[in-house]
């Protein structure tokens, strides 16, 4: 096993490196690049914290309307399938498959976009 | 190799038909393909502030400067603001590629700067109305006056074209995503009919493709997206969540409402259809959704490797989220 820091502090510290240091030492596209990496930083520090839980959430969610054989990415190819495959669906699972996706949403914005599900207006 | 000013002058030489040196050249910000300059060029004791527009070779072009050149001009000439444009080449003689040459109109581009400015003027509601009239005026430019480079929908269908070619990226992306399923379910159930008559369209107005100053819109930039098409996606695209930044509650480019919006288009002569509307702002969310997904791929695969196109994917949830907010059930 590795010792501390863990994955997600060691993501945090490369992030902090890259705002509050690199970013004012560089300029013009190169700023931009490390301003994105800074960025991708913290969604992964957030992804080692947040990610487990969230696909065991979204699997959960999954599996009311499809079958669970345990692989997230087959589960997801299956709704896709059903939602698009052109075979009826009434308003009631419609409505259901909605709200589940809602959720998981809302799951993986808060690793990749905190806060950019508080908007629900159009 | 020659300079830049060097080429630019000796071809404003040969446009004009006199002595032309060419100053003060700087890169503009705009453009992530292409390159902006600024300039002035110097000619007969008078001083005329330009802009180039420089299409690298090797780069993959939507449209060809001249054809983006000509559709700037229609567009000028149905009243549509655009920055005048003096001229342009497809001989990379001169600067290292094609590019146009058109008039420099000052004023704020950059989108905060943009949203700073209005919430100091308090003008962001008649900047959006002129927005929505200067879409009616392009809309109202006869298409037969188009440049033939500009795509027209095969069958004359944009609705259906763009739903086949949504299908296509969807079928294409890398990791299923069901909100895009979900989306794509709900634009077929949706499908309008396809548009009385298509239109030139610019496909492209929004928050940062706009020149704006105290009096108000002085510009629409980037017509390189120009085609032939349903009138009613260029309406819905400035209203997409994309370019608010941030301010959400102003629907048009984080401005205003849509109303003052709304207001400007149909005073100016264009026939609003709010369901319409509504349908193709779901469609252009979700296709700039696989667009996202889209750069991802072309990082992973080696085409364009990048790390502004890896974050790319890690922003499809985003447009996941605006897809589904605009197919809520009943």
């Amino acid at each position: 096993m590795q010792f501390r820091p863990d994955a997600d502090e060691l993501l945090g510290d490369i992030a902090a490196l890259l705002e509050d240091k690199v970013i004012d030492a560089v300029s013009g596209p190169l700023q931009h690049q490390v301003r994105v990496a800074a960025n991708l930083a913290r969604i992964v520090e957030r992804e080692v914290r947040l990610g487990d839980a969230a696909a065991a959430a979204e699997r959960a969610r999954l599996a009311a309307f499809v079958t669970d054989d345990g692989d997230l990415v087959a589960m997801r190819a299956r709704i896709c399938d059903r939602l698009t495959d052109g075979t009826p669906m009434d308003a009631a699972e419609g409505r259901a498959i909605y709200a589940a996706l809602v959720a998981t949403l809302r799951d993986d914005l808060a690793i990749s976009k905190p806060g950019y599900d508080a908007w629900t207006g159009v | 190799m020659a300079s830049t000013e060097d080429g630019l002058a000796r071809w404003l030489g040969e446009l004009w038909g006199e002595a032309v040196t060419v100053d003060g050249l700087r890169e503009s910000s705009a453009g992530a393909r292409r390159r902006n300059v600024l300039f002035d060029a110097h000619a007969g004791g008078r001083t005329v502030p330009l802009a180039a527009t420089i299409i690298p070779t090797a780069e993959i072009q939507i449209l060809d400067p001249a054809s983006e050149g000509e559709v700037r001009t229609v567009a000028e000439r149905g009243g549509v603001p655009v920055p005048h444009v003096h001229g342009s080449t497809l001989d990379p003689g001169y600067v290292g590629g094609p590019f146009f040459v058109s008039d420099r109109i000052e004023g704020e581009t950059i989108p905060r700067r943009v949203l700073r400015q209005a919430a100091a003027l308090g003008h962001g509601q008649h900047v959006v109305g002129q927005i929505g009239a200067a879409l009616a005026r392009l809309h109202a430019v006869d298409p037969a006056l188009a440049p033939t480079a500009l795509v027209v929908p095969p069958g004359n269908a944009p609705v259906a074209n763009a739903m086949a070619n949504l299908e296509l990226a969807i079928d294409g992306l890398l990791k299923p995503e069901p909100a895009f399923a979900y989306g794509l379910r709900w634009l077929r159930d949706h499908q309008p009919d396809e548009p009385a008559a298509c239109t030139i369209i610019h496909t492209d107005v929004r928050n940062g493709n706009i020149i704006v100053g105290p009096d108000g819109l002085r510009a629409i930039l980037d017509w390189e997206g120009s085609r032939i098409g349903d009138p009613m996606e260029d309406v819905a695209w400035p209203q997409t969540r994309m370019w608010r930044f941030g301010e959400d509650e102003h629907i048009i480019g984080g401005l205003a409402g849509v109303e003052p919006y709304r207001r400007g288009y149909t005073e100016a002569g264009g026939t609003w259809d709010g369901d319409r509307i509504r349908w193709w702002r779901a469609l252009v969310t979700l296709r700039w959704g696989t667009g996202l997904a889209g750069q991802s791929a072309a990082h992973l695969d080696g085409r364009f490797r990048s790390i502004v196109m890896a974050g790319s994917g890690r922003r499809v949830s985003e447009l996941a989220w605006d897809t589904l907010l605009l197919m809520r059930p009943d």
